[in-house]
C-alpha cells in the first residue's frame, strides 16, 4: 500500500468519524425526544395545538435541510448573537430540527392506527389520558414506529455529511482536508491527486454504516407490520 | 455604525433578477433530472419487476450503492474524483447529472413496487389479445404499475427539487448558492434565508398539492 494511505486512513477514523458519531446521537436522540411527544400531542382534538404542531412538519419537512443549516449557522446569529454554535453542533440541531418532523408524522401515523378499542379498555380501567397513552397506546405504536426509525437513523447518518458545507469535521469533511493536502505541493503535500481513492473510500466507510441498517429495516418491516 | 435594519421588500426588489435567475436555474437542473430519473425509474424498474437477468443484479447493486452513500458524497465523486481520469463536467452537468442518479435509483424502487403490484392475470389478458411482451408492458403493465407507483416517485421527485439545494457545494448558481452569494456581499443574512426558505416551501408544497390533485385524478378506479 501506499505511503500516503495510512495517515489519510488515521485521519478520517480517528477525527472525522467521532464527528459523524457525535453528530448523528445527538440528532436521533433530538429527533426521537420532540418527534414522538408533538406527534402524540398532534393526536389530542384541539386545534391550535393540531395547527401549530402541523404548520412545524410541514416548514421543517418541506425545507432541504441545507437551508435548515444556513438557517441555523448563519440565521440565527445575525437575529440573537447570542445564539451562535459551532458547524457540528448547527448541524446536530438543523438534522433535530428535520429528524423530529419526520417521527412527529411517523408517530402520529402509528398512534392513531391503534384501534378505539384500546383507548375504550384503558379508560374502562381507569387510566387517565397519560396513563392511557404511557401504558396501553404508547407501547403499541413505539413497536410500529421502529421501522421507519432506523430507516431515519439512516438517513440522520448520510445527511450529517451536510456539516462538511459549514466545514464541521466529520467523516467527509476529513477526506476533504486530506485530498487537499495531498494536492498541495510538496513540503506541504506531495502534489498528487488521490480525489478518487479518498471519496471512494469515504463512501465506502458509509455504506459500511447505512447498509446493515437499511436490511435491519426491512427486516423488521417484515416482522412487525 | 452601521446599523443593520430588516427590509424584506427592499431586499427582494433590489436583487429580483439574480433571485429569479437562481429559481430558473433550479426548475431547471430539477426539471432535466426529473425527466431522467423518471426513465432511469421505469425502465430499470420494470428490468427489476420482470427479473431481467444481469440488468435486474446490475440494478439491484446501483440502487443499493445509491442508497446507503450520502448524497453529498457521490456529488463529490462526480465533481472532484471523476476529473483525476480525465472526466471533466461543466457545473450544470454536475448539478443535473448527480441528482438524475440518485433520483432514478430511488425511482426504479417505487416503479418495481408499482409493477410488481399489477396482477399477472392483467398481462396474460394482453399476451391472450395478441400482444407482444413489449407492448404489454407498454399498454398494461406500464398505464396500471405507473399510476401505483404516482405517489411514492412524486415524493422522489420533491427530494430531487430539494436535493438541488446541494449544489451550492459546486458552485452553481442555482438558488440556494445565488441566496448566499447575495448574503455575502450585502450582509442581508436574515432577508436572503428569509427568502431563500420562502421559496423552496412554495414550489415544495405546490408540489405536494399537485401531487394530491394528481392523485385524485389519476387514482385507479378501485382505489378512488
Amino acid at each position: 500500500m501506499p505511503d500516503w494511505v495510512e495517515p489519510v486512513v488515521r485521519y478520517i477514523l480517528e477525527d472525522g468519524l467521532p464527528g459523524t458519531l457525535r453528530v448523528s446521537a445527538i440528532a436521533v436522540a433530538g429527533s426521537a425526544l420532540i418527534g414522538i411527544v408533538f406527534g402524540t400531542l398532534m393526536t389530542i382534538r384541539f386545534l391550535p395545538l393540531q395547527a401549530l404542531i402541523r404548520f412545524y412538519i410541514e416548514v421543517f419537512r418541506g425545507l432541504p435541510i441545507l437551508v435548515t443549516v444556513f438557517i441555523v449557522y448563519f440565521g440565527l446569529p445575525s437575529a440573537a448573537p447570542r445564539l451562535e454554535f459551532g458547524p457540528l453542533t448547527a448541524a446536530s440541531i438543523a438534522l433535530v430540527l428535520w429528524g423530529s418532523a419526520q417521527v412527529a408524522e411517523a408517530t402520529r401515523g402509528a398512534v392513531q392506527s391503534i384501534p378505539r378499542e384500546q383507548h375504550e379498555a384503558a379508560s374502562a380501567l381507569g387510566f387517565g389520558w397519560v396513563g392511557r397513552h404511557g401504558f396501553v397506546v404508547m407501547p403499541q405504536a413505539l413497536r410500529r414506529l421502529l421501522p421507519p426509525f432506523v430507516s431515519l437513523l439512516v438517513n440522520i447518518v448520510q445527511n450529517s455529511t451536510l456539516a462538511q458545507v459549514i466545514g464541521g469535521l466529520e467523516i467527509l469533511e476529513a477526506g476533504e482536508r486530506q485530498n487537499e493536502r495531498l494536492t498541495a505541493v510538496p513540503p506541504i503535500g506531495l502534489g498528487e491527486i488521490h480525489a478518487f481513492e479518498i471519496f471512494a473510500g469515504v463512501a465506502v466507510l458509509f455504506f459500511l454504516i447505512s447498509f446493515p441498517l437499511t436490511r435491519l429495516a426491512a427486516y423488521l418491516e417484515r416482522r412487525l407490520v | 455604525m452601521l446599523l443593520a435594519t430588516y427590509d424584506l421588500w427592499a431586499f427582494v426588489s433590489d436583487n429580483r433578477e439574480e433571485l429569479l435567475d437562481g429559481v430558473l436555474n433550479t426548475l431547471k437542473v430539477s426539471g432535466f433530472a426529473i425527466v431522467g430519473a423518471f426513465f432511469i425509474g421505469a425502465v430499470l424498474g420494470a428490468a427489476r419487476a420482470h427479473r431481467i437477468p444481469v440488468v435486474s443484479q446490475l440494478t439491484a447493486v446501483y440502487v443499493e450503492v445509491i442508497r446507503n452513500t450520502p448524497i453529498l458524497v457521490q456529488i463529490f465523486m462526480i465533481f472532484y474524483a471523476l476529473p483525476q481520469f480525465g472526466i471533466v463536467f461543466d457545473q450544470f452537468t454536475v448539478a443535473w447529472l448527480s441528482v438524475m442518479i440518485w433520483g432514478g435509483a430511488f425511482n426504479s424502487e417505487n416503479f418495481r413496487a408499482g409493477f410488481q403490484a399489477v396482477s399477472y392475470r392483467y398481462r396474460e389478458a394482453g399476451y391472450a389479445l395478441g400482444f407482444s411482451p413489449l407492448s404489454t408492458f407498454l399498454n398494461v403493465t406500464l398505464p396500471i404499475g405507473g399510476r401505483i407507483a404516482l405517489p411514492s416517485s412524486i415524493n422522489t421527485y420533491i427530494s430531487v427539487l430539494k436535493n438541488t439545494s446541494l449544489m451550492y457545494v459546486i458552485g452553481y448558481a442555482e438558488l440556494t448558492t445565488t441566496s448566499l452569494n447575495i448574503s455575502n456581499l450585502t450582509l442581508q443574512t436574515t432577508e436572503s434565508l428569509t427568502v431563500l426558505a420562502a421559496v423552496y416551501l412554495v414550489l415544495v408544497w405546490t408540489l405536494s398539492a399537485l401531487i394530491r390533485l394528481l392523485e385524485s385524478r389519476l387514482a385507479l378506479p378501485e382505489t378512488r
